[in-house]
């Protein structure tokens, strides 16, 4: 990952009808690294990525890709892009081969040898010659993928690419970009509701709510040791606790503590001490999905917003 | 843009819809030359010969040009049938039987109405296509302006409706020479001074070129409908009932003014050499001028629907 920015969103709105869909988004992308773009049903996720590649045209603010307009400068801007916006649909009367040619010639200089290497590079050389309607979602998603890196792409563009895959099928695909992430160092943005899938994949998550964005976190950045204790007489349990000092929450049946390991046998021998029985004691970690759904209020779907 | 026509091309022959419409054309076509000799072999020889049925001409020519309502392009043709009519009886020149592969040939525009209709279909399915499959944003998201997009489907309709317009002629002709072979009689022209023998040939062509003006017109239109409402069923139909009623139309609007800016009193090219002009003070001239008017609008309104369209499919 290097710090040279490959795409900047600057302002970028949309309006449909009187409603704002997209509210003020400004983010950067920089070269090399893969961004989760994360944000419960309905949030603008899909919309903000139709304007990134000129499906949609913003209603204020515009997207540079290696510096250039994707709304004035179309082809120069998407000439190094790949995209993937939903479910990759292909022409399903043609065969795997054909298509590939298709989109090979809307781009400058993609060889036959580029599309085997491609080709191979999906694994999908056996079925490659058989008309697209035979294949099954995977093997569509797979031909997705192979177009989407024809053109040898600095940056791809994917937007619930997983959409439709079984658990398998959703880990051979984040595989698959983590291979082209690093054979190819390409710059990745990938849209999803699906956390523990981004969290696996991305380096940074900008998360989106309700058409803004709310929070760009880094998703290896290090988290606060907490434990979780549950013992009875409660009450009790939380005067010991809060007495020598730590900050206790509740949380299910028990108690939050903020505190770092080597603290916790003397807190346990405290707590046996004062009488008090102890069923559990575990390190706590809030997932990414927890504060995803803390941050979005649940994670229900967004709200009609009209102005 | 190139290699975009050679996309859309490849897709076109990819469906199987494209080669049963051109199967159903060759089709179509031997079997209406087969009808006419079934039903040539089962009537009784005409009592009248060539030379009779001339004369019969000869006195309607005449009477036509008696009316005070012709107009000038139908003055010329009425002329010219008088002067080579009687250059025929003169001469002892018999024209074409009807079946023979010479007046096939020289009728084989009559046929271009079925490539309308294919045309049509592919006009309209071409664009609407692409949203109903959702392989529109595929398209759309590769380094290529939408109007360069646009511009490959339409070409391709026309080149579709060139080969269709070709394969009519040409079976036509090979139908024509099985069924009927080369026939008697000779083809003759008013060449602005004197009757001359002409080449049929010639003629079956310029009838036909003239014809496509009705097949690109219709064709552009059904584009267009495919274009802004993305849906092909109803492009084809409201393409193909106006290409039926838009022509009954002008006989309706015959006596107003308007009627001389309706598209459908101008796609008919060969009325100005076959004499049937439902509205006679028309020239050539105005028709070219108000369909090409005409198509810059379907093709503004194409391109510009195009062009701006959020694509949310
Ligand atoms: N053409 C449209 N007209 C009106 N509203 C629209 C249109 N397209 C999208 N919206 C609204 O914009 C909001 C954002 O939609 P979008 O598809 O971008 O969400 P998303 O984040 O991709 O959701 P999901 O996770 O379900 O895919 C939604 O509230 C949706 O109803
Ligand atoms: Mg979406």
């Amino acid at each position: 990952m290097s710090n040279e920015k490959i795409v900047e969103i600057r302002k970028l709105s949309k309006t449909i009808g009187n409603k704002q869909i997209i509210k003020n988004l400004n983010l950067d992308l920089h070269k090399g690294e893969i961004i989760g773009f994360l944000g419960p049903n309905g949030s603008g996720k899909t919309t903000t990525i139709r304007m990134m590649v000129g499906l949609m045209r913003p209603t204020e603010g515009d997207v540079l890709i290696n510096g250039k307009s994707v709304r004035h400068d179309f082809e120069a801007s998407i000439e190094k892009v790949g995209v993937i916006v939903e479910n990759p649909e292909m022409y399903k009367y043609m065969s795997g081969y054909k298509n590939l040619v298709h989109f090979a010639r809307m781009h400058k200089g993609v060889t036959k040898a580029r599309i085997d290497e491609v080709i191979e590079q999906v694994g999908m050389q056996n079925r490659i010659k058989e008309k697209v309607g035979s294949y099954s979602l995977g093997m569509r998603q797979r031909l997705g993928l192979a177009q989407a890196l024809l053109n040898d792409p600095e940056f791809l563009i994917l937007d619930e690419p997983t959409n439709g895959l079984d658990p398998s099928g959703i880990r051979e695909f984040r595989m698959y970009l983590r291979k082209v992430a690093s054979e190819n160092n390409v710059a990745i943005f990938v849209s999803s509701h699906l956390l523990s899938e981004i969290e696996l994949l991305c380096d940074r998550i900008a998360i989106i709510q309700n058409g803004e964005l709310i929070d760009i976190k880094n998703v290896n950045e290090h988290q606060k040791s907490r434990y979780y204790i549950e013992a009875k007489p409660a009450e009790q349990a939380k005067q010991v606790l809060e007495e020598i000092g730590f900050s206790v929450q509740p949380h299910d049946r028990g108690y939050l503590i903020d505190t770092e390991p080597e603290h916790i046998p003397g807190a346990v021998k405290l707590l046996i001490t004062a009488g008090i029985d102890l069923y559990t004691i575990q390190p706590h970690r809030t997932t990414l999905e927890d504060q995803f759904l803390e941050m979005t209020g649940g994670g229900e779907i967004a709200q009609a917003h009209t102005k | 843009m190139l290699k975009l026509i050679q996309n859309e091309w490849m897709k076109l022959w990819s469906k199987k819809a494209t080669w049963v419409m051109a199967g159903l054309l060759i089709v179509l076509l031997f079997a209406s030359a087969g009808i006419t000799k079934w039903i040539g072999s089962t009537s009784p020889a005409p009592e009248a010969d060539w030379q009779e049925m001339a004369t019969m001409d000869m006195v309607m020519y005449q009477d036509q040009l008696q009316n005070p309502d012709l107009g000038a392009a139908q003055t010329d043709f009425y002329e010219q049938q008088v002067a080579i009519t009687e250059y025929r009886l003169a001469n002892d020149a018999a024209p074409f039987e009807t079946e023979s592969l010479q007046q096939q040939v020289l009728d084989s525009h009559l046929m271009l109405s079925l490539v309308t209709l294919f045309t049509v279909i592919v006009g309209a399915g071409i664009v609407a296509a692409e949203f109903s499959q959702g392989t529109i944003k595929m398209l759309l998201t590769r380094p290529v302006k939408r109007w360069k997009i646009l511009t490959s489907k339409y070409v391709t309709t026309m080149l579709f409706a060139l080969l269709f317009a070709v394969i009519t002629i040409a079976s036509t002709a090979v139908a024509g020479l099985i069924f009927f072979g080369i026939g008697d009689g000779t083809f003759l022209v008013w060449n602005g001074s004197e009757v001359v023998e002409g080449s049929y040939w010639a003629e079956a062509l310029k009838l036909s070129v003239l014809s496509l003006a009705s097949t690109w017109m219709i064709g552009t239109f059904a584009f267009m409908l495919g274009t802004v409402f993305r849906s092909s069923s109803l492009a084809i139909g409201v393409s193909i009932f106006l290409m039926f009623v838009g022509v009954q139309v002008v006989f309706l609007l015959q006596r107003f003014e308007i009627v001389k800016y309706y598209l459908f009193t101008h796609t008919d090219l060969t009325q100005f050499y076959t004499g049937f002009m439902p509205v006679p003070d028309i020239t050539m001239t105005m028709s070219l001028i108000v369909l090409t008017v005409y198509f810059l609008i379907f093709m503004v309104i194409s391109y510009w629907t195009f062009a701006k369209r959020d694509v949310t499919a």
